[in-house]
């Protein structure tokens, strides 16, 4: 491992240890704030980093940093979702959970380190906190056909170039960019791809509701 | 959970379609044995990613496509892996069984690291290959389950060979 990298990650334990003491829901909101700050400006520090590490071509420490830089992100994410739930937000909650999840995935594939570091773990977690904090959602899943497909790293025909969805290139995440050529349908599943889109109001009996809060929606 | 099945013909519905046929390994469109001709054919949208890995590591396919032709694939945002139909010939199975085998551990390797970060009940796969026996059946083998699962396949695909 590159020296800066490695002395650099002695200090990102550090500031993780420090703030995931904040990460349960019997924190003081101030105190959760404060580490959201932290993290936030710490976060800049690792970005400057991956991108002295893309500079110079070294690209496992590229990918490392882009490993944390996810990390960072996933633990805002989850600090940003106790604080609004204490401001009675669960919608807004729920999103900074999915974003959290998300994030810590792409921490897990973009590096080892992360898999050393117990991202493993910490999903786990996530996930708990998703079935113990909200209730059971309804999620809508889209088919679609796609008639082109670009790669998010060298802009060639996916499948044609040589990189990989869900690997790390010199710091970068490889996605597929896509031309759809027609919606085939829409579906309510139970375990979507994308966790952000699931029902967020219903209309039983002339009573609309949030799906959340389970709260009345009045109509305008 | 694994079912096998018979299968149709795929080098005579292959030819029905027109398109290609394949001699050793292929990698057949999800509406395959349905489609009413080959515009509507359409692949996995994890197809073009096991082409690139079998590319990798030295696998020759046979694309069912044309030159220069292309179908378009499905995108279902799913949060399971649903890998393409994998057709896997008597010829490959009995001149080099072990690319069979490397085809397979490839896709399996490639999800080790693709599943990461997903708690381990979460991580599913879909996987079907369709084969054919020594006595010139075709055979289809339906996965879903872990990605672990997959290690047993090449076994199993043996074993249907040989029935």
């Amino acid at each position: 491992m590159n020296k800066e990298v490695e002395s650099f990650l002695k200090e990102f334990i550090e500031v993780i240890r420090e703030c995931e003491k904040f990460c349960f829901m019997s924190r003081g909101k101030e105190f959760q704030q404060e580490a959201v700050k932290k993290l936030t400006t710490f976060k800049q520090k690792v970005t400057s980093l991956k991108e002295q590490m893309i500079k110079v071509k070294d690209e496992d420490s590229a990918n490392t940093m882009l490993s944390l830089e996810n990390l960072i992100d996933a633990m805002i994410n989850e600090l940003k979702m106790w604080i609004a739930l204490k401001e009675d937000n669960p919608n807004k909650a729920w999103d900074f959970l999915i974003n959290a999840q998300s994030a810590v995935r792409t921490a897990a594939q973009a590096h080892s380190i992360a898999i050393d570091l117990n991202a493993e773990g910490y999903a786990n977690k996530l996930h708990l906190l998703e079935k113990l904090l909200f209730p059971p959602q309804m999620f809508f899943s889209h088919g679609l056909i796609i008639e082109k497909a670009e790669c998010s790293i060298c802009g060639k025909e996916y499948g044609e170039c040589e990189h990989i969805v869900g690997k790390a290139y010199m710091g970068k995440m490889c996605k597929i960019i896509t031309k759809i050529k027609k919606m085939k349908e829409v579906s309510i599943v139970e375990e979507p791809a994308n966790k952000h889109a699931r029902m967020l109001q219903f209309t039983d009996e002339g009573v609309t509701r949030d799906f959340m809060t389970w709260r009345r929606i009045e109509k305008r | 959970m694994l079912k096998v099945s018979h299968s149709i013909d795929v080098r005579k519905r292959a030819q029905e379609l027109g398109c290609n046929i394949p001699t050793s390994i292929a990698l057949l469109p999800r509406n395959f044995e349905i489609s009413a001709s080959k515009e509507e054919l359409i692949h996995e949208s994890t197809t073009p990613t096991v082409r690139v890995l079998w590319r990798q590591n030295g696998i020759t396919e046979t694309p069912l496509e044309q030159p220069e032709e292309k179908f378009p694939f499905v995108s279902e945002h799913a949060f399971e892996w649903i890998g393409p139909t994998i057709f896997i010939s008597a010829m490959l199975l009995s001149q080099n069984p072990h690319l069979m085998t490397i085809a397979l551990n490839v896709i399996s390797n490639y999800l080790t690291e693709w599943f990461r970060g997903i708690p381990r009940d979460s991580r599913k796969v879909k996987l079907r290959i369709i084969t054919e026996t020594k006595s010139g059946l075709y055979k289809k083998i339906e996965y879903e389950g872990p990605p672990d699962g997959l290690k047993d396949l090449p076994e199993i695909i043996r074993e249907v060979h040989n029935e």
